[in-house]
């Protein structure tokens, strides 16, 4: 692309207002580019005028010197275009008035002792901005070699068919896999189903033959039972699934990486890369790698795992008071599949069950949590199952013990209605003893309602057991990727596959793979079915985002994606093993294949690469390290007492929009400080920080998003890595007898702009009172 | 407080309390917005939020017998207030008329009294009896002073007659040449006692329960039941029930307090005449009526409108709040029984003093049924509370309930 330049700025919000525009507009000239202001930019006539000079073939590459790049967004938006929004308004003008920062009277100009921070800071956000415009580049979308627009759905319950089901109407071609021999699932044992409407009374009969009827009337279904996904390798858009039948041992069966004690010899050394590959091909003798394709594998665009839940067995001494181990003690899951076969009945003696404890935390202790994986849903079967007894018999009595009864929303109505039946009764407290007692059981409990040690005479005992997450005990979805087949790091989901179900539900670590129903968060069925269109809806997305070339999510629409430059690669596998979402698979010596359509295109491969050789069309070491660069450090040659200069590089997820707000609610914090957004904390290269130190700057501040198990990170990892970079590059500065505390990390979110300025100021301050760097003016 | 209880729940028994008028009581999640809104409840293990899930849990076993249901003066202010809209007020009220019939004996009785469907027969057995009793008066007179003097004879000098006629006294309107006094001492005093003996059994029950109970909770420290004290404390609660002080404390029903009152110190200023009244008739040898002039016809006049007004605004103030509280068969009855009592009575005497002599023995004869109703009826119908709460209360302040 032959770049032709243009600089525009607004004078229009108080821009022009409080800014010297000649001086602003002296930039732009000196270099020769063409400058043009506007009173009000944002209108029709200031975007004809830029349009006309596009359409004139006079620019192409501009730089917008008006509002934040987070508004207006959709006006300045020129297609073939390279766009640069400069932030005067809530970067400059907004937050630093006059009122704090008074203009320069013509005799202060140039006397060496007087300047204006507001002014330096928009010529500066300009200079960084032509620079900007100079150093990137027009993306080019990645096409797929094949590309496939069929969804693979795992799992044939309520969800999977649910699934499968939206995306079939969608038009979309499915795939069901079931490794049970019919579709169905759990709900396809069950007796009734919890109501969901008014007036929330009655159970409803089983909603899972109706779908299954569905399903099977639409040929865009294809289902396979009695089978398993082996392996799903490649990227969204082409990704080949090799299928088997339970159980079974294939060739492509998915390899596991080394468990980290592996990983050293005898002596706790760690493993040469050689000898770590040779022992990981023993380790997985008999599988073919990662990289190798199955040539009988199908390809499939999107996957979505329904593969839902399995019942927690109690077992083990925590529940020995619970009388686990006597017949008429069963767990919710055992109760259903007694209700399903009929009138409620003992397993003992197949005798009337006409009184029956349901007991919803394991009770005993002080501290009385719930069974593991319990929640709203084991809170709403309990009801359901005591509304069985009550149907089953008309004298029937069903007691309900809880820590929580959690009956979220509407259900609450179905709350209220068991409680309102006769011959329920329930109350707070901790179960300590199931015991036999002749033909029936005795359950005693304390801390109840009922104020003392409270004893019951039952026919049987139900215990709420959880709802265990099959992505648990097995990663089901078993990706041929380098980091491993299952979601990374799920312990801290509590093994739920999810990534972040507050801000994108679906979502997992692995771009494509979408979680719906169970397996991401304990549902009823209801909940399931509608989980169910969104992550078709999603697997939908990432299918006609991949087949563009454009990343799906967060950053749908990106078209830009990792471009190595392999020559200098030293194998090193860093970016590999960064990665949060698993996009890199490497070799076996070691050089990085990327799989540009799974990737989100965070920047965190470019962050971490020592050797600099990994960079995105718009976003590159170049890009932004010129933008450094072009950041002016006045030195005691320009001023007696020169202004000092910081860096800020800022998180554009939550981070920016928050600095925005402080713009937009007028709030001063240090003018000195130059922020450049970043794609997220962790594609922030150490170098930019050293170049920034290198050339005089006297600190250098990230912030980015919290991180930690309940991460607000939209990349997982970024901000996490970003601190752990600043950790080492502070072992590097402490070497060239610079304070590490002139490079600081801090986190932020998106709610929490009234802090922003108090945290920019406190590192100001600090560094203040650290004195100038003292490689300014070198 | 350690030991075990084991909870048995009455399916019957919740039915029971629904039927009358506790229909709410499963709706109670036990937030305890009652038990601080209760101006009366003590602060120890206050009453009525134990009492709502002990009654959705149906166990009878451990409120009929509790003395706290009978502290509660059914005012209201939790129901108000409660945020599940279950009404503690009527809960306990139920539970209370559950107790009733369940320390009441007979039992059959108990159930007939709150049956509407058994109100024909409860009604028509005095009439008849009355009927009977009136129509043997009115043509059997002679006989009758035969009968009494071959009975007899010359006891307390010659001084008892059948009739208590006023000597000379035929142009004067006298209840009694329509309904013989001692025919209706001979239906009321054995009633009255049969009621006493009713009452004293139930009470002895109650009371031993009463204690049992707050022991076992703990809601006193008294180990053994003293009457001594017992009869002492009673003593000081007397003043309290007089002056309503427990029912003046309510918010929301305030305006209840004063019919109530009135009905009281109605029932009280009656159960004073008739007592002056049968002195004057077999010790003084005056029979009724008594002149306007004299004083126990003052009081006897004041005490019947004050029971016929409190009797009345009561009934006005269920049926403006027919939304706010239930009221059922069981409140009904009483209350116009009371109320027909003072009309009744009332209207008796105008008519008396109108010189409507079949008018005025129309509404003797509906008096005296009344009466039957209200006395005979006593230990099984709301009316009872005048004693299981009096008791109850008298206990809480033996007991040193807080």
């Amino acid at each position: 692309m032959d770049k032709k330049y243009g600089v525009y700025i607004c004078t229009g919000c108080g821009i022009g207002d409080t800014l010297d525009m000649e001086d602003l507009i002296d930039i732009p000239d000196e270099e020769g580019v063409n400058c043009t202001t506007h009173p009000f930019l944002c209108s029709k006539e200031g975007v004809a005028l830029i349009q006309k000079d596009i359409d004139d073939g006079k620019v192409n590459a501009m730089v917008i010197g008006a509002c934040s790049r987070r508004v207006n967004f959709d006006v300045f938006n020129f297609e073939g275009c390279i766009v640069e929004r400069t932030n005067l308004r809530e970067g400059v003008v907004w937050p630093h008035s006059r009122e704090t920062y008074p203009k320069l009277e013509e005799d202060q100009k140039d006397d060496e002792e007087h300047f204006d921070p507001v002014q330096m800071k928009a010529e500066d956000y300009i200079k960084m901005g032509m620079i900007r415009v100079e150093k990137v580049k027009l993306p080019e979308p990645y096409k797929t070699e094949s590309f496939s627009r069929k969804i693979l759905v795992i799992g044939g319950g309520v969800t999977g068919m649910s699934s499968a089901l939206d995306a079939a109407k969608a038009g979309y071609d499915v795939t069901i896999v079931e490794k049970d021999e019919k579709l169905g699932g759990y709900a396809a044992g069950l007796r009734s189903q919890m109501p969901v409407k008014e007036p929330f009374e009655t159970l409803r009969p089983p909603a899972v033959n109706d779908l299954i009827a569905q399903v099977e009337s639409f040929s865009s279904i294809d289902v396979r039972t009695s089978t398993e996904v082996a392996r799903i390798a490649g990227q969204p858009g082409e990704f080949t699934v090799t299928f088997k039948t339970p159980g079974e041992k294939i060739p492509f069966d998915v390899p596991f990486p080394l468990p980290e004690e592996m990983l050293v010899d005898e002596n706790g050394k760690e493993l040469t890369a050689e000898d770590a590959h040779a022992k990981y091909l023993e380790y997985n003798e008999g599988r073919e790698d990662i990289l190798q394709l199955d040539p009988d594998g199908e390809l499939y665009g999107a996957v979505v795992l329904a593969a839902g839940w399995r019942p927690d067995v109690l077992e083990g001494e925590n529940y020995e008071h619970l009388g686990i181990d006597l017949d008429d003690v069963v767990s919710n899951d055992e109760f259903e599949k007694i209700a399903a076969k009929g009138k409620i009945v003992r397993p003992s003696d197949g005798k009337e069950a006409k009184n029956v404890v349901f007991i919803q935390s394991p009770g005993s202790d002080k501290d009385d949590a719930d069974f593991q994986y319990t929640g709203s849903v084991t809170s709403q079967v309990a009801l359901k199952q005591a509304r069985y007894v009550r149907d089953d018999y008309q004298d029937g009595k069903a007691y309900i013990i809880y820590q929580h009864m959690r009956t979220p929303g509407l259900q609450e109505y179905f709350y209220k209605n068991m409680q309102q039946e006769d011959g329920i009764f329930m109350t707070k407290g901790s179960v300590t003893e199931v015991a036999q007692q002749g033909n029936s059981l005795g359950v005693t409990a304390v801390h109840t309602l009922l104020g003392e040690n409270l004893s019951i005479k039952a026919d049987m005992v139900v215990l709420a057991g959880g709802m265990i997450p099959v992505t648990k005990d097995d990663p089901i979805i078993n990706l041929a990727y380098r980091q491993g087949p299952s979601f990374r790091d799920n312990d801290i989901f509590g093994q739920y596959a999810d990534s972040n179900y507050i801000c994108f539900p679906y979502e997992t670590q692995r771009t494509g793979i979408y979680a719906a129903g169970a397996v991401r968060r304990a549902m009823t069925i209801e909940e399931s079915m509608e989980d169910a269109a969104g992550a078709a809806l999603k697997a939908i997305q990432c299918i006609e985002s991949a087949n563009r070339g454009m990343a799906v999510h967060p950053r749908s629409g990106d078209k830009t994606f990792p471009d190595f430059f392999f020559q200098r690669c030293t194998q090193c596998k860093r970016c590999t093993v960064e990665c949060p979402f698993g996009a890199l698979d490497d070799d076996e010596k070691g050089t990085p294949k990327a799989n540009p359509t799974r990737c989100r295109r965070c920047g965190t491969c470019l962050g971490a690469c020592p050797e600099r050789i990994i960079s995105f069309a718009d976003y590159s070491i170049d890009s932004i390290g010129s933008q450094v660069k072009a950041v002016g450090v006045p030195s005691e040659d320009d001023y007696d007492e020169p202004p000092f200069r910081f860096l800020a590089l800022i998180c554009e997820n939550d981070a920016l929009p928050a600095l925005d707000m402080v713009g937009m609610n007028k709030i001063d914090y240090s003018p000195n400080v130059r922020f450049i957004p970043v794609r997220c904390l962790g594609s922030v290269n150490t170098i930019w920080i050293k170049d920034a130190l290198a050339q005089g700057m006297d600190g250098v501040i990230l912030i980015g998003c919290k991180h930690g198990d309940d991460y607000q990170c939209h990349f997982i990892k970024g901000s996490e890595l970003a601190e752990i970079r600043v950790k080492k590059i502070g072992d590097a500065l402490s070497s060239l007898a610079l304070e590490e505390e002139r490079v600081t990390f801090k986190e932020v979110a998106i709610d929490e702009y009234d802090k922003l300025p108090e945290i920019i100021n406190e590192f100001v301050d600090e560094v203040e009172a650290l004195g100038p760097n003292p490689f300014k003016g070198f | 407080m350690t030991e075990k209880y084991l909870a048995q729940p009455d399916l019957d028994f919740i039915a029971q309390v629904k039927g009358l008028g506790g229909e709410t009581l499963k709706k109670c999640y036990q937030c305890a917005t009652c038990s601080v809104a209760c101006p009366i409840a003590p602060e120890d293990s206050p009453f009525p939020r134990k009492e709502m899930i002990a009654a959705s849990w149906g166990l009878k076993d451990r409120l009929v017998n509790s003395g706290d249901i009978w502290l509660c003066h059914q005012c209201g202010d939790c129901t108000d207030l409660c945020p599940r809209g279950a009404a503690p007020g009527d809960v306990l009220s139920a539970v209370r008329s559950v107790a009733i019939t369940e320390y009441a004996q007979p039992k059959a009785l108990a159930k007939a009294v709150n049956d509407p469907k058994k109100l024909p027969i409860l009604l028509l057995i005095p009439a008849i009896w009355f009927g009977i009793l009136a129509f043997i008066t009115m043509i059997g007179k002679d006989t009758m002073e035969k009968i009494f003097h071959t009975l007899f004879g010359d006891i307390l000098g010659g001084r008892l007659h059948w009739s208590h006629a006023h000597e000379g006294g035929e142009h004067v309107i006298a209840q009694a040449d329509f309904f013989s006094t001692w025919f209706v001492d001979m239906t009321f005093v054995p009633i009255a006692t049969a009621v006493t003996v009713i009452f004293f059994l139930s009470l002895k029950n109650f009371l031993n329960d009463i204690h049992e109970n707050a022991v076992r909770e703990g809601k006193t420290a008294k180990a053994k039941l003293d009457y001594k004290e017992f009869f002492q404390a009673l003593l000081r609660v007397i003043p309290v029930v007089l002056k309503h002080d427990k029912f003046n404390e309510c918010e929301a029903n305030k305006d209840r307090a004063t019919p109530h009152m009135m009905v009281l110190y109605a029932f009280i200023g009656l159960f004073f005449v008739t007592a002056v009244c049968g002195i004057m008739l077999y010790i003084g040898n005056l029979p009724s009526p008594y002149s306007q002039l004299n004083p126990i016809k003052w009081i006897a006049n004041i005490a019947g409108v004050s029971l016929t007004i409190g009797a009345g605004l009561m009934i006005k103030n269920r049926l403006d709040k027919k939304n706010e509280q239930i009221t059922l068969y069981k409140d009904w009855f009483i209350l116009v029984v009371v109320f027909s009592l003072g009309l009744t009575g009332m209207l008796t005497e105008m008519a008396r003093l109108a010189h409507m002599t079949a008018v005025s023995y129309f509404f003797y004869y509906l008096h005296l049924i009344a009466i039957f109703e209200l006395f005979a009826f006593l230990p099984f119908s709301k009316m009872a509370h005048l004693v299981y709460r009096l008791t109850a209360m008298a206990y809480a302040e033996y007991g040193n309930r807080k």
